[in-house]
């Protein structure tokens, strides 16, 4: 005991004596790169204080110290130096460039590339950038994250399906999302529940926790897709989850927030005296019914959500590990819509010995939804609240529920206080892996073997009761989708001459996916106790359904690079067999090349000051798109019984020359960093060419025994564009630091040709019509997703009447469908997202906007609640009804002719959709460590983040989100329109997180 | 060195092992899967039993509430005055409003469904003749086909009403009605056919139907069904006393009777049925849009259909009317006021109601018109007929005689809710719309928004259909 306490006074008394006898001295000095050019702004501290400085604009600079004490360099992408302080007082130091920070590891498609050497286009987004989010689903995670990725939530309530778009839309008739690929596993992304009135079902990534995520990269280009094949021209997100450490320690991460929510913007709708006025003034005199309610106040409330979340990490030379435990409870603004959430995830990789490698990634995920009709079902809250009458009680004189006067027949309180409309949703994921290195047969040579599933089991409960269903009613249905694949690739790597680096990966691929589905309906209950359908005395639904799809893959890539890096050349082949395509064209080919320049390692940059890692890259390749179903090229009779005997109807025809959209891509990229990388720029332009689009291609029910179309590969997109990418740091001083990252993506987006069969409309121009509540087109040498409405001039001030422009341009009265013009695209121009993060000593303030401009929403609803001629409630803006000349109105007077049409389809419901929204803001508060030292914790954090905080948009969107698409995620169809979309909330959080 | 080699050599040997591993992942994938719940094209006609079984398709497309299910049929009532439309969807009160914009999704739905119908009926009738198989006999065949004769007669009588004028307007014969497609070959371009056309076809088509049809059902086509059917069309047409001859050959058939009450809705059984189409609750109107969905009162149903005043006062011209006081129920409209609705078609949580398309009152009131018009009494006479009906409503002592708008009085209350008003009127040269109710100018005989436009998709994708004046 003595001894150790004099090893440990000794020391101390040392150092005391050296700081008492030492004197403090000038010491200065020049700091200059690895080219011996000054370095302007490098941090120079003393070690263990808070002395230092920054050299000046020649890399000069002076300090205070004493002798013995340590002199501390550092600066953006040099490694940190340290000097010992002798008797000189002089000290010049020479940084060394950090290899390590230009090594930075892209994950590309099977595998890995360091960032200097990976020439497709790629974007990262790493854990800082994700880390602040509060976000509940992969998707999100991308939204205004990286140049070119376009992701619009398309509703407020739980678990909707945000739309991903990476480099415009690509496809007309098919589904345009991108391949998620987890850990190298490709997830299965089928809707498994019903869109309840949206226009798609629960989000199926929604059981990928974003707590697991560590960082995602998004494959842009068709030469960075090409490796994925048959699914790759949508673009591929590759998810890399957190991974265990190699230094021996363990760290628990114990996160808990709670968050506070509500809708953003909503309709603002008449009050009972003003409903009646506006009933009256169109010539109806209706009777209070009692109440005066605000319906939006009834289905929207302040919800409360929380969460916990646990990881641990930790590992040695030999094995490491990932633990993660998520447990959510989340409310949502709508009344009845809930989640709960349990996931569990490990990650384990171990080396066995000097050859083999293995590991097992797993994740088990349970999310309960009690879900929410919306949009267009019969009882969507929020549908009802625009449309019921404000007068009309929801509970009677003695507090029981009405029913009566009800929209659709319901009271969507009583519903979702009574009625059960439960999801419960289980995925178990998972991959294992046996790395085998072959160095002893060929050196370099690796072999690697990666089987995965992916099982996910949606079970909905559907309960309603008596007083709103007489009988009640009762669904039971569970769905499933179960993945098998096996993926076997060997890899080589090779150096020769210690300039000509070779890197290859070739193998084999299969992958099954088998879908199940049962469900059963029960009516006619004795009791609303009796919950399952077996207590029903009639059963309306009783079905069991299957079907299989398999895809079969070769691919290889090979990479060869001169002298580390300053030339390099890639190519990539992959052959793709997939059972979903005709008979005639069941395997497809797909590939890329790609050069890169790295001109900083020439010699006449080698010593530049103002520029580095200047790198020039062009590629080329194709990818294709296999989102049609399973069976499209097949035409097939379905089963439709009459009086109990099974019959069979016509359902689809044939095409079995059936292949896939095919997506070729050309891409110049060119990036640098300036000023000691304070600064870095990266544009790229692109231009992809969808051919073969596969359309169902409509034809006339009358002639062809009531079939509306068959698919067919016709027509061409083409969308272009730059993708821009600049990091800056701005500050960078010990106190302060301030970084900007901002990337934009331009996109334009043409249908390029359309065939012959396509129909002709009255320009002359041929045109597909993809449907929509607005009649959207894709029309040849337009938008794929084009706006095509009689053009709207609203109310005349001098007769009252509504006006519209005929097709010459004409104010009219009695437009007609000839009168139709192009009047908008849902596709914006531009979206893109900017991050700033600041950090003063242990506060840290991030803020995330993201934006999109020159896309146009249609506003649907106005069909409803701004009709004067129906019995709904209405919105405000039907007040402003015209009544005497000169009144400037929105809607006609109620004695003109064009009452009865003035609210069809037009550009009266057509707004500029662009916007600028606070995405997040985040601020985070590191405790100091005096707080809690000695205590077993490492660190705290104090965090507070906003989303949704502030929206710009245009006046024509108040009361409704710019961030809409009934539609839903998967880009079939029509985009853009609104129809009672729930708007996105406000949430605030407040967190802690603890580490130890 | 041996140590060595043989480490080396179990190390290829594993290899081996993963690369075969690796091969037999690849090459087991069979990529001709099939679907498991559909049957692909080449096989529907393959046999005996598939074939039968898309003639049982047949109704069952026919089942479809934009078909023979309700949507129309009710549609028909509140573009006429039976019907005070009351709900949401935008698409129905256009046609309430005598305000149908071309786009109206509703309308080409019905004109996809019925068409979907038809096409049914001309593969059926294409491709039953080279089925194989000795045990399918020629007359199973010749049955089939003329099902499917029925069928399609049924459908195209239905569409060349709401799609151009009635032959008592404008042309007549001459007006245009709907494209007649006789033929399962896909992408024919055939131009509107005239009404005359459309009429001429149906009814050579149910005349050669009726040798080959079987009797004994009530939910499919039999001899008395197409007769009926061509009783109806005689009617349509003005040939009055072919159209009591008709109506006078399906009383004649001991398989009918009048049923002694009004208990017959959804009773399968009833010997008042001659067709009627079979809804079960796994397998019935197939949307909340068809006659159960729409015509019962909230919450037990949508509550868009209440009977309009005008109705309400017909029947209560005589009081006691059984028609009105045991087939009406109150309740709350879509819009919380409470209305009378019909409860022929009660059964709104499962919808499974059957729909009455041809009963045997029918055939009494057309023989009745029939006779009174033609001046005849084939099997009885005019106020014979109506009395017997009104017998059965309540209403007594029975009438000395009767005139032609107490026919169609009588008509109108029997059939109320069923589909018939519409047509009632338009072949009689009335307006749809009773002095004092809304748009009555609009509802005049010829009026061009009394019919339907050609869809605007239609004719997107064949322009050589003309469009209905004034859309």
């Amino acid at each position: 005991m003595k001894s150790k306490l004099t090893w440990i006074l000794t020391p101390l008394l040392a150092l005391f004596m050296s700081f008492a006898l030492a004197q403090d001295k000038t010491i200065s000095g020049n700091v200059t790169d690895q080219s011996g050019l000054p370095l302007p702004g490098v941090s120079v501290l003393v070690a263990g204080t808070t002395t230092g400085t920054q050299t000046d604009f020649d890399g000069n600079y002076t300090v205070s110290a004493r002798e013995g004490q340590r002199l501390r360099f550092s600066y953006i992408g040099q490694k940190t130096a340290e000097r010992l302080i002798g008797t000189s007082n002089t000290i010049n130091v020479q940084l060394e460039e950090d290899a390590q920070a230009l090594e930075e590891v892209v994950v590309v498609a099977y595998g890995s590339q360091s960032k200097k050497k990976s020439i497709t286009s790629v974007s990262t987004v790493t854990s800082e950038a994700l880390e602040n989010l509060v976000v509940t689903d992969p998707q999100s995670m991308l939204q205004g994250q990286a140049a070119g990725v376009q992701v619009v939530a398309t509703s407020g309530v739980l678990g909707a399906a945000p739309e991903v778009r990476i480099r415009g839309n690509s496809s007309i008739g098919s589904d345009s999302r991108p391949l998620f690929v987890i850990d190298g596993v490709p997830l299965g992304d089928d809707f498994l529940t019903g869109g309840q009135g949206g226009g798609q079902g629960l989000n199926p990534l929604a059981s990928i926790n974003p707590n697991d995520i560590a960082s995602m990269t998004v494959l842009k280009s068709a030469s960075a897709t090409a490796l994925y094949g048959s699914r790759g021209a949508n673009g591929v997100v590759l998810i890399t989850t957190k991974s265990g450490t190699k230094d021996g320690k363990v760290t628990v991460t114990l996160d808990v927030n709670t968050s506070f929510s509500r809708v953003t913007d909503t309709f603002d709708l008449l009050n009972t005296e003003e409903y009646i006025e506006v009933r009256r003034r169109n010539g109806v005199n209706v009777t209070s019914l009692g109440a005066d309610l605000d319906f939006i106040d009834i289905v929207f409330r302040e919800a409360v959500s929380t969460t916990y979340n646990l990881g641990i990490t930790g590992g040695n030379q030999q094995t490491n590990y990932f633990m993660g435990m998520t447990y959510d409870d989340q409310q949502g603004v709508l009344v009845g819509n809930n989640l709960e959430r349990t996931s569990f995830r490990s990650n384990i990789s171990t080396k066995a010995n000097d050859w083999l490698t293995v590991g097992l990634n797993f994740n088990g995920s349970l999310q309960k939804f009690d879900r929410t009709p919306i949009e267009n079902a019969f009882a969507a809250p929020y549908t009802i609240a625009g449309l019921q009458r404000p007068d009309v009680p929801i509970r009677d004189a003695n507090g029981n529920f009405t029913t009566g006067g009800n929209v659709g027949g319901g009271n969507v309180v009583a519903q979702e206080l009574l009625n059960l409309n439960l999801s419960s949703q289980t995925r178990i994921l998972g991959n294992f892996f046996a790395e085998i290195d072959l160095s002893s047969l060929v050196n370099g040579l690796k072999f690697k073997s990666d089987i995965g599933f992916d099982r996910v089991s949606v079970e909905a409960q559907e309960r309603e009761v008596e007083i709103l269903t007489p009988g009640g009613s009762a669904f039971n249905s569970i769905n499933q989708q179960n993945r098998l694949i096996a993926t076997q690739t060997l890899s080589y790597e090779k150096t020769f001459a210690d300039k000509h680096n070779f890197n290859f990966i070739g193998g084999f691929a299969y992958e099954q996916n088998d879908r199940r589905g049962i469900a059963v309906e029960g009516t006619g209950f004795l009791s609303d106790n009796l919950l399952n359908v077996t207590s029903a005395s009639l059963f309306p639904t009783t079905t069991s359904d299957g079907t299989t799809s398999r895809l079969v893959s070769q691919f290889a890539r090979g990479v060869y690079d001169f002298d580390n890096g300053k030339y390099i050349f890639e190519g990539s082949v992959r052959r793709d067999g997939s059972s979903r395509f005709g008979g005639n064209n069941q395997y497809g080919t797909f590939w890329s090349a790609a050069v890169g320049w790295n001109v900083s390692d020439e010699n006449f940059l080698k010593n530049a000051t103002w520029i580095q890692d200047l790198k020039i890259n062009a590629s080329t390749g194709t990818s294709g798109n296999d989102r049609i179903g399973n069976f499209a090229s097949l035409g097939t009779f379905f089963v439709s019984p009459y009086n109990g005997n099974s019959g069979l109807r016509p359902t689809t025809l044939p095409n079995p020359d059936l292949r896939w959209e095919r997506t070729t891509g050309i891409d110049f990229g060119i990036s640098a960093g300036f000023f000691k990388r304070r600064l870095n720029i990266g544009v790229e332009y692109y231009e992809r060419v969808t051919d073969d689009l596969i359309l169902n291609v409509p034809l006339d029910p009358t002639f062809n025994n009531g079939l509306n179309g068959r698919n067919e590969n016709i027509g061409e997109v083409t969308n272009s564009g730059f993708d821009v990418n600049v990091s800056s740091v701005n500050i960078n001083s010990d106190k302060f630091k301030w970084t900007t990252n901002l990337n934009l993506g331009f996109v334009k987006n043409e249908v390029t040709r359309l065939p012959e069969t396509a129909n002709i409309d009255e320009a002359g121009r041929r045109f597909v019509a993809l449907g929509g509540f607005s009649g959207q087109r894709a029309i040849e040498g337009e938008s794929i997703n084009s706006f095509y409405l009689i053009r709207a001039l609203g109310v005349n001030a001098q007769t009252g009447n509504f006006e519209w422009l005929d097709a010459d341009g004409n104010a009219t009265t009695t437009p007609v469908q000839a009168d139709r013009v192009i009047a908008g695209q849902a596709n914006p121009d531009l979206v893109g997202g900017l991050t700033n993060t600041f950090t003063f000593g242990n506060f840290s303030l991030s803020t995330l906007f993201n934006f999109s401009l020159g896309n146009d929403v249609f506003l649907n609803s106005r069909g409803f609640v701004e009709n004067v001629r129906s019995a709904f409630n209405k919105t405000t803006r039907t007040l402003n009804q015209w009544q005497n000349p000169g009144d400037i109105a929105i809607i006609p007077s109620a004695s003109s002719p064009t009452i009865a049409r003035y609210d069809q389809n037009s550009t009266a419901r057509l707004e500029d959709g662009s916007f600028l929204r606070l995405k997040n803001v985040n601020l985070s508060y590191n405790l100091p460590q005096k707080y809690f030292e000695g205590a077993f914790v490492n660190s705290v954090r104090l965090y507070g983040t906003a989303t949704n905080l502030l929206t710009i948009k245009s006046d024509g969107m108040s009361g409704f989100d710019p961030e809409t698409s009934s539609g839903g995620g998967d880009g079939v169809g029509a985009i853009g329109e609104e129809f009672f979309n729930i708007p996105q909330n406000t949430t605030f959080t407040l967190g802690v997180n603890i580490s130890f | 060195m041996n140590l060595i080699m043989k480490i080396i050599m179990k190390k290829i040997n594993i290899f081996l092992l993963l690369v075969s591993a690796a091969l037999f992942f690849s090459c087991e994938g069979k990529l001709d899967v099939l679907p498991e719940d559909s049957i692909v094209n080449e096989l529907a006609f393959a046999d005996e039993s598939l074939a039968l079984g898309v003639v049982e398709g047949l109704y069952s497309s026919a089942q479809q509430d934009d078909v023979l299910n309700g949507t129309w049929q009710l549609a028909g009532e509140w573009m006429a005055d039976n019907v005070d439309f009351a709900g949401t969807f935008p698409t129905f009160n256009e046609v309430r409003q005598y305000a149908i914009i071309p786009t109206n999704v509703s309308i080409f739905n019905m004109w996809d469904d019925n068409y979907e119908t038809i096409g049914s009926a001309n593969l059926i009738i294409d491709n039953i003749p080279s089925v194989p198989g000795s045990t399918f006999t020629a007359a199973e065949r010749a049955q089939a086909i003329a099902e499917a004769r029925f069928m399609r007669s049924l459908v195209y009588l239905n569409m060349s009403g709401w799609f151009g004028q009635p032959l008592q307007v404008g042309a007549g014969r001459a007006n245009l009605s709907v494209p007649l497609v006789t033929s399962s070959e896909p992408g024919l371009e055939l131009p509107r056919a005239t009404l005359g056309e459309v009429h001429d076809f149906i009814e050579a088509d149910l005349l050669l139907a009726i040798p080959d049809l079987a009797s004994g059902t009530r939910v499919k086509a039999t001899p008395s069904a197409a007769r009926a059917l061509l009783a109806r069309l005689y009617l349509i047409q003005g040939r009055f006393a072919e159209a009591a001859v008709a109506a006078n050959q399906v009383i004649g058939d001991s398989f009918y009777a009048l049923s002694t009450n009004y208990a017959f809705y959804n009773q399968r059984g009833s010997t008042e049925h001659i067709f009627t189409l079979a809804n079960n609750a796994d397998d019935g109107q197939d949307s909340f849009e068809g006659f159960s969905g729409l015509s019962n009162p909230v919450p037990n149903g949508r509550g868009d259909t209440p009977f309009t005043n005008n109705l309400i006062a017909a029947y209560q011209e005589e009081p006691g009317d059984l028609r009105f006081t045991a087939l009406q129920q109150s309740g709350n409209d879509a819009n919380a006021l409470i209305r009378i609705f019909t409860n022929k078609f009660p059964n709104f949580q499962n919808r499974d109601d059957d729909a009455p398309v041809i009963r045997i009152t029918e055939m009494y009131l057309t023989r009745a018109e029939g006779n009174f018009r033609a001046n005849t009494s084939v099997g009885a006479t005019p106020v014979a007929d109506i009395n017997r009906l009104r017998l059965r409503a309540g209403l007594v002592p029975p009438l000395g005689s009767v005139t032609l708008d107490q026919i169609l009085n009588e008509r109108r209350k029997e059939l109320a809710f069923e589909g018939f008003r519409r047509m009632d009127l338009m072949r009689n040269g009335q307006n749809l719309r009773r002095a004092g109710m809304p748009d009555v100018a609009l509802s005049v005989p010829g009026a061009n928004f009394t019919i339907f436009p050609i869809p605007q998709a239609v004719r997107d994708l064949s322009p050589f259909l003309d469009q209905n004046p004034g859309y």
